[in-house]
């Protein structure tokens, strides 16, 4: 026989267990009430997350110290890719390496592999390249050249003045995804530009300095960088785009930048410091290391850091007064 | 600098037609750059005559091998395969591939499939003739394994590569951790499989039947581990037996016009069962992992079948034999990628017998599309007389066009 107090006690008890359970179940519905993003480079998921807030849940792919074009596809991407309701990716196949291979098993009919331009198809893809002055496009396609992008050169995030394009086209892909909380995104992005677009303007100050200065770089991926500084980019360390140095190939390099009075060497974190470092040597030149994604190099996290550190980078090598 | 020159030239007699125009004036002038502006936004889309074409990718793989065996030593050139890959989607629902391999005895077609890209619920079918998710390595092409030709225990145990007619389903469980699931259902499995023709119609109980399960862990940044397991069973088996008249045709009546010389005859207790663990480790470091790297893989099978001597085709007892391989191949700087490989393979008919291979191999990668690699493999049995081989192979491998990095086989 159950007394009344022991019935007030289960009482209690069964409302205590059901507060917990929905407090426990609270953050996870709110979680699942958020838009799920998966962004493909830091400097994508930065500015997402910036844009996005608290109502988005934001997850990137590469971690910044990798190569863009070999970066690994693991299956813990496949999981994220599957559940996204977002795709945020640079375009122009800059992940041709692991983007069209992962869409294409994440069975996320929101997201798939789009054959023809090594990206993605559908409704929650949200490519950043839409609008950039493509430049360096290849007038022959053929693999003579190298590894070649067939749409022109896709690293126009080495540009800080894409910076507010790119947050542009995310937050209308996020409005479009996700309409009632349009306004929202509308108000982080102009937060957002009215911090990011000042300090382009500052920085295009300080790069006028380097206007006109002549440099090589490892690869073939800095036109966009030469846009914004005014260097003058004549060579590539590589032979050719993804072909890696010969020795004959070198000693002419040496003749050209000794010829042309090329003072700065730009090396791109993820390639061989060994070579850049004989160069300099052969040549007096000095080197600057930069990312080519934002957390390549340490505490280049965001967007604004990484397009800061890059400069700062060169300013130094080429003995002018960073920032 | 091509397009500002190009606005220019198209500015320019606009202004100065404006000029000639004062009345008209700033107004005229940007009605006729929207008129310009919405006729070449209504024009029609640039496309070309390869507009729709699938995607194609030729592979070329050459290669000079010297043996050294107990009584001689020879060498050869081989044209190993010359690989069309053909590729595209076919409409909002499904995709097909095909991959056509031409090598100096035939033409075959080694993959001709079609695969659906938006079933719900996490599911994928692809059916035609495929390389079944059986293991790891079962299922690359021979251009994408890390030595020159494929391990004994794949060839011995599989029959080379996994190839199968027939159809899948896989299913990629809705969770954080990545877990697949494959169910498939084929005639056979393995290219050079002999114990069942494609061509032979069959009852469904002597159809093989395969099960999957794979899943992933990341160790922290750097490290991940995969792990797989599959198991590929025929209940029944058909053997050959040319004492009795064969239904080849399946038709039920045996010896109907067909050619009776290789007559089919079902034995009972012809199962056989094919199980595979495998065990991939990565170390891929996210700084640095353009010029240093590991990949670790090995794979276990143990083939359960009751057996038939090939002279009486008469059956003998039931034969557990075990197989595997275990390869370490490590990067070590943007192009240079060596290793090494052990292969223990058991006698099928009789598992006291193993053999042993050692190969150490070097890769030299001059692009992401053509590498040399150099092989040298020794290998030993334990028949009596222990007969040994040394065997060195050069190979060359370039690809024309059309290449993708796919997930299956990364």
């Amino acid at each position: 026989m159950i007394t009344f107090k022991e019935k007030v006690m289960k009482n209690k008890i069964f409302r205590l267990a059901l507060i917990l359970l929905l407090a426990g179940w609270a953050p996870l519905a709110q979680a699942a009430g958020k838009l799920r993003v998966v962004a493909t480079v830091p400097d994508l998921v930065d500015i997402t997350r910036r844009i996005g807030a608290d109502l988005a849940e934001v997850q990137g792919l590469a971690r910044g110290p990798e190569d863009i074009h070999q970066v690994v596809m693991k299956p813990s991407f496949v999981t994220r890719l599957n559940k996204a309701d977002a795709v945020v990716y640079l375009g122009l196949s800059v992940e041709h390496s692991f983007l069209p291979g992962l869409l294409e098993v994440a069975r996320n009919p929101k997201a798939r592999r789009n054959a023809d331009t090594f990206g993605c198809l559908g409704p929650g893809c949200i490519d950043c390249s839409e609008g950039v002055n493509v430049m360096e496009k290849p007038e022959t396609l053929s693999r003579a050249e190298g590894e070649l992008h067939p749409q022109g050169n896709p690293h126009y995030n080495l540009d800080p003045q894409e910076g507010p394009r790119m947050a542009r086209l995310i937050a209308a892909g996020l409005a479009r995804l996700d309409p009632e909380h349009a306004a929202d995104y509308e108000r982080n992005l102009k937060a957002y530009l009215s911090e990011l677009e000042p300090r382009i303007a500052e920085w295009k100050r300080l790069a006028a300095a380097l206007h006109g200065f002549k440099a090589v770089s490892f690869h073939k991926d800095v036109a966009y960088l030469g846009r914004f500084t005014g260097i003058d980019f004549v060579d590539t360390v590589e032979l050719k785009p993804g072909i890696a140095p010969t020795p004959t190939h070198l000693e002419q390099l040496v003749k050209k930048m000794k010829g042309q009075g090329v003072k700065l060497i730009v090396r791109e974190q993820q390639y061989d410091a060994k070579v850049c470092e004989w160069l300099a040597e052969k040549t007096g030149a000095g080197i600057a290391v930069i990312g080519t994604m934002a957390n390549a190099l340490p505490d280049s996290e965001t967007f604004e850091k990484f397009s800061e550190r890059n400069l700062k980078a060169l300013l130094e090598a080429a003995g002018k007064r960073g920032p | 600098m091509r397009q500002t020159l190009s606005t220019w030239l198209l500015l320019l007699p606009m202004a100065a037609a404006a000029q000639t125009e004062p009345a008209s004036g700033v107004p005229s002038l940007l009605k006729r750059l929207e008129d310009r502006v919405a006729k070449l936004e209504g024009a029609p889309a640039k496309t070309s005559l390869s507009a729709f074409n699938p995607a194609l990718g030729l592979l070329l793989d050459l290669a000079y091998t010297h043996g050294d065996g107990q009584r001689d030593s020879r060498s050869r050139f081989r044209f190993r395969t010359a690989e069309l890959n053909i590729e595209a989607p076919i409409d909002p629902f499904l995709k097909g591939w095909a991959v056509v391999n031409a090598n100096p005895d035939e033409v075959e077609v080694e993959e001709a499939a079609l695969e659906t890209t938006s079933l719900p619920y996490n599911l994928t079918v692809r059916g035609g003739r495929l390389f079944a998710a059986f293991g790891r390595m079962g299922h690359f092409h021979d251009d994408e394994i890390p030595v020159v030709d494929r391990p004994r225990s794949l060839d011995t145990f599989i029959g080379g590569e996994a190839r199968a007619d027939g159809v899948e389903l896989s299913y990629l469980f809705p969770t954080d951790l990545y877990l697949n699931a494959t169910a498939g259902l084929y005639n056979k499995v393995g290219g050079e499989n002999g114990r069942a023709d494609n061509a032979v119609s069959r009852p469904l109980d002597h159809f093989t039947y395969l099960g999957r399960l794979s899943t992933y862990l990341d160790l922290g940044d750097d490290h991940s581990v995969e792990l797989g397991a599959s198991v590929a069973w025929t209940p029944k088996r058909f053997v050959m037996d040319t004492s009795v008249p064969g239904d080849a045709d399946g038709d039920g009546f045996p010896g109907d016009g067909e050619n009776t010389s290789a007559g089919i005859e079902t034995k009972k207790n012809t199962w056989r069962t094919l199980g595979g663990v495998d065990l991939t480790y990565r170390w891929h470091p996210t700084k640095g992992g353009k010029y240093q790297g590991m990949v670790w893989g090995t794979e276990v099978f143990q083939n359960d079948e009751r057996r038939f001597a090939p002279a009486t085709k008469l059956p003998t007892d039931r034969v557990k034999a075990y197989a595997g391989y275990s390869y370490v191949w490590l990067k070590v700087g943007p192009r240079w990628r060596p290793g090494v490989m052990v292969d223990l393979s058991e006698d099928l008919d009789e598992a006291r017998k193993l053999t042993r291979t050692f190969s150490g191999f070097v890769t030299y990668d001059f692009s992401e599309f053509h590498r040399l690699r150099l092989v040298y493999s020794h290998q030993m049995n334990n028949v009596p007389g222990n007969q040994h081989a040394n065997i060195v192979s050069l190979q060359w491998t370039g690809i024309l066009g059309h290449h993708v990095h796919g997930f299956r086989d990364r």
